[in-house]
């Protein structure tokens, strides 16, 4: 054999190792699987770690599923798999209105429902607390509300809550498989004799793929969601796994074998929504978007009709994301622990104050405030590029069982709660392996930025891989065989395409990640607190008033920023990219 | 990417094999398009045409064998050109316009880092609208467009770079009859008016045959015949061929005897008392299982007081503009169809069908593995 050979071959056996995804799956294997997989280990070998005498043990599965913690296990699955549900439910309806109707205000709407992604559902229950409590708004107003707020402590409000903030994932999922469907399908139906109801189910399982997905991403937000439990579960003792998984980190003495193994099942769950959704994807494609795309006919209600149906869909919003949100501000501008006091009303300013002038003991919002700020810039920024190679991946036409696993495990990853991370991270990044030879990365800032990313990487991902499937591949092909690189291709075709997607999911997972309590709350530096851990210490005290005003600034803040980015994007961006997104040529 | 001497490709294809898995769509195919010539590749779905094409253009990559372009070898053993190296363009079967650019952009698009100034391209890219006759169009955007209007800005966009070979995935498959074949003019005489190489992928034998200096045959990945298409259409290499580029009937026959190097008589169930002259296919034998395959235009209808020719019935009748298509029962479940007649048969009548020996041939049915 010959050098010239040998080398040619080495360089062919080079050429066949699939890089982008060995670097993926590597940086995957850092961000997220080795430190949950290493939390997870203690279930079963807790002395490795630590946390127990035996290597290998399967007793702390057994008492897992058993007493507190097993009723937590079940009421999550069967509380997500109702907001699973009642989410899809919702979210078809409202995206049908808004996609293929003339309801008045579609753009609200569909700002309604990026707002109410936005709001954490920490501060959903504080703001509906402040209208059903004995002595809130709702009681100001003179509505009787003992009834709504029983209803709201327990099993109802939590299904309520996670519903909301479910819904606009169900909702975006949605509207994309709406706006790829074409009118022809309904008048299809209805010309061979259908009549309204025949027609909707002859259409529906048409996009049972994009209605399996919106279940699927509801199910897996729900049971990964600690807002809720760890504020709505708690005080209704109604547990639910994540909350009786930080019980049993932060009870004494910490168990954390326990809590590895709902951490476990949390992830398991996950599989069945999966799998059913892999097998109606199967051998579909739902690329839609192309030169050729057409404009989608709206269905034309009467004049009547339509403000009734906008009515009907304002309510809805009103009910879901209003009045929460009037809750919270109200409650923002009283100084004292209820609304109304046997004096009445007292409105003041006096909390807004206290969030920059803090009472003793607490800390101003402004630094913790610039803090997030500089988190959602970075982990947005590196989220974006990290969802948005994933989303490639999934979107592939022939999809290997590379693409396959890393839609499993995406998925999977949603419903990694975020405290399963933070601990996951402190396991792994605190070994001592760890910080002697490799990188001490504890109680540092870049530590915490990489559990963020982890944490937005697999929703971002999976909610990215619909506006980049619907781009048919011929145009990136075109691109290339009409003398573009690689480069060029990608900012020439794909970026103009997807930046209204690209821009929406930096903005969500900047606004989230000022949001996020549970992982911020485990891995911040020291004397660098985020602002979601500052408004977090007012909310369990009788000043509960200061982090309403707190949490009204942060939010909106956030709103401000979306507002320039936005502004940023029509001003800068040429006209043909924000074409994009409109009718006819939506992604 | 646009070369200021441009010269027509000669493109090579040597051996290509292109496995998916489990499943070959190539199997060492090996041809030559020359310079300047126009080469349609003609198969049923499966057969690997658009593997072969997205192979040239080098959007998929080969699993073996060599493609060289030109100069350049842009496959081969250690070697992959990418597709902007190749100095190619290409019409998409979906047309593949950027809907975020105007037909302008989209036109302009391959000029981009040439050597061309920025007046030089925007009168090119004015002459191709003009060309392509959508000059009014040039500030809309593609999903404000028709499908024709759309497929005349893929076909500027492909010319518009002045590059050696031009590639056409179907292009006219997403169009109406009508505005089918108007386009199908256009392409042949813009792209051999512009002097280019083009290679163009179909599975419509009369698209093919209209289009091409050189017709290439594929089924299940192989290469079955590559010539003229007079010479497909009078001399298919098999059954398989002289099916997919059309017969009005094909049956089984008895008695083959050689009565010259280049022609059989043979006996039909249907008319056993007659011997019927027909040609010897030039690759394919006729051993196992004989059997004639007749083109639509090797059948002549007569009244049936005619003397000659074997008897038949009208089972249908359609008028085209041109004539009539008839579709004539000579026996038991044997029928002919598509057989021109200027004057028209009725349903039922009887009638006497000649058939010309130089467009009739035998041939086994059952291909060879």
């Amino acid at each position: 054999m010959t050098t010239s050979t040998l080398t040619h071959n080495s360089l062919s056996r080079l050429r066949r190792i699939p890089w982008s995804g060995l670097v993926v799956w590597v940086v995957l294997l850092l961000l997220i699987i080795i430190p949950v997989m290493t939390f997870i280990a203690v279930a079963v070998s807790p002395r490795l770690f630590h946390q127990g005498s035996s290597y290998f043990t399967l007793s702390n599965i057994s008492a897992a599923l058993q007493g507190y913690t097993g009723r937590g296990i079940v009421d999550s699955l069967w509380v997500s798999t109702l907001v699973g549900v009642f989410a899809v439910t919702f979210a078809t309806a409202i995206a049908w209105i808004v996609q293929r109707t003339n309801i008045y205000g579609r753009r609200i709407w569909s700002g309604a429902m990026w707002l109410l992604l936005l709001v954490p559902t920490w501060m959903t229950t504080l703001g509906w607390t402040d209208v059903v409590a004995p002595g809130e708004l709702g009681s100001a107003l003179g509505v009787h509300t003992l009834f709504f707020y029983h209803m709201f402590y327990g099993a109802s409000g939590i299904v309520f809550v996670l519903t909301t903030a479910a819904l606009p994932f169900s909702y975006f999922v949605i509207s994309v498989g709406m706006r790829g469907l074409g009118s022809e399908f309904e008048d299809a139906a209805r010309v061979h004799g259908g009549g309204r109801m025949l027609t909707v189910r002859t259409v529906l399982p048409i996009i049972a793929p994009a209605l399996l997905s919106a279940f699927a991403i509801s199910f897996a937000e729900a049971m990964s969601d600690f807002g809720v439990a760890f504020t709505l579960g708690s005080s209704a003792h109604f547990p639910i796994a994540t909350y009786t998984l930080f019980n049993s980190i932060y009870a004494f003495p910490a168990n954390f074998p326990v809590a590895a193994v709902i951490a476990a099942v949390l992830i398991l769950s996950t599989v069945p929504p999966v799998f059913l959704q892999a097998r109606v994807m199967r051998g579909r494609s739902y690329a839609v978007l192309s030169g050729r795309t057409r404009s989608v006919r709206r269905h034309q209600f009467r004049p009547w009709t339509r403000v009734g149906i906008t009515a009907t869909v304002g309510l809805f919003m009103f009910f879901v994301l209003g009045l929460p949100l009037i809750g919270a501000i109200t409650s923002s501008f009283t100084n004292t622990a209820s609304f109304m006091t046997s004096t009445g009303i007292h409105w003041t300013l006096q909390s807004y104050k206290n969030v920059f002038q803090p009472l003793p003991s607490f800390t101003t919002l402004g630094p913790p405030l610039w803090t997030s700020n500089q988190l959602g810039l970075w982990v947005a920024s590196a989220t974006l590029i990290l969802a948005y190679v994933l989303a490639r991946r999934m979107a592939s036409r022939t999809p290997g069982i590379g693409q396959r696993i890393t839609d499993v495990f995406l998925l999977g990853s949603i419903a990694i709660p975020g405290i399963v991370l933070g601990v996951g991270y402190i396991f792994f990044y605190d070994q001592h392996f760890i910080t002697s030879h490799v990188v001490d990365l504890y109680e540092t800032m870049p530590l915490l930025i990489m559990g963020l990313i982890a944490s937005a990487v697999p929703s971002q991902a999976r909610l990215l891989t619909g506006p980049v499937g619907q781009i048919q591949s011929s145009l990136n092909e075109a691109a290339r065989v009409h003398g573009a690189t690689k480069w060029r291709a990608f900012h020439s075709t794909s970026l103009p395409l997807l930046s209204r997607a690209l821009v929406w999911a930096w903005l969500l997972t900047f606004t989230k990640t000022i949001s996020e309590l549970a992982i911020a709350q485990i891995l911040y530096q020291p004397g660098h607190e985020p602002a979601s851990v500052v408004i977090e210490t007012y909310l369990g005290t009788i000043w509960a008033s200061i982090g309403a005003a707190a949490t009204v600034i942060t939010l909106l803040e956030m709103v401000g920023v979306i507002g320039v980015v936005l502004l940023i994007f029509r001003l800068v961006m040429p006209k043909g990219w924000r074409r994009i997104g409109e009718a006819g040529v939506s992604s | 990417m646009s070369s200021p001497s441009f010269q027509p490709a000669r493109v090579e294809i040597k051996d290509v094999r292109k496995e998916f898995g489990t499943k070959v769509a190539l199997n060492g195919v090996s041809l030559v398009v020359e310079p300047g010539t126009f080469t349609v590749l003609l198969g049923p779905s499966g057969s690997g045409k658009t593997t072969l094409l997205r192979c040239l253009a080098g959007i998929e990559q080969p699993s073996s064998g060599e493609i060289t372009i030109g100069q350049q070898m842009v496959f081969g053993p250690g070697r992959f050109v990418s597709p902007d190296k190749r100095d190619l363009s290409m019409v998409f079967q979906d047309y593949a316009l950027w809907p975020h650019m105007t037909v302008r952009k989209n036109i302009a698009f391959p000029l981009v880092g040439s050597s061309l100034s920025k007046p030089d391209r925007t009168r090119r890219v004015d002459n191709l609208l003009e060309r392509v006759g959508i000059s009014a169009l040039a500030d809309r955007y593609p999903n404000e467009l028709s499908g024709g209007e759309q497929q005349r800005v893929a076909l500027a966009r492909a010319l518009s770079a002045r590059v050696g070979l031009v590639l056409f995935d179907e292009p006219l498959s997403n169009l109406d009859t009508d505005r089918r074949d108007q386009l199908r003019i256009e392409i042949a005489t813009l792209t051999r008016d512009a002097g280019v190489t083009a290679v163009y992928i179909t599975h419509d034998q009369s698209e093919a045959f209209a289009l091409a200096d050189r017709v290439g045959v594929l089924r299940q990945g192989e290469l079955v015949q590559y010539t003229r298409p007079e010479k497909i259409y009078r001399h298919p290499k098999s059954a398989f061929v002289a099916r997919f580029t059309g017969v009005a009937g094909e049956f089984a026959v008895t008695n083959v005897r050689e009565i010259s190097e280049k022609r059989v008589t043979v006996q039909l169930p249907f008319a056993p008392h007659m011997f019927i002259e027909a040609t010897k296919s030039e690759n394919s034998p006729y051993d196992k299982d004989p059997h004639l395959f007749v083109r639509a235009s090797a059948v002549t209808l007569h009244p049936a007081t005619s003397t000659e020719g074997a008897p038949g019935v009208i089972r249908d009748v359609a008028y085209n503009g041109r004539g009539y298509e008839h579709v004539v029962e000579v026996g038991e479940k044997a029928t002919l169809t598509k057989v021109y007649s200027v004057d028209r048969f009725d349903r039922g009548d009887c009638v006497k069908v000649m058939l010309d020996p130089v467009s009739c041939f035998v041939m086994n049915a059952q291909e060879e593995a």
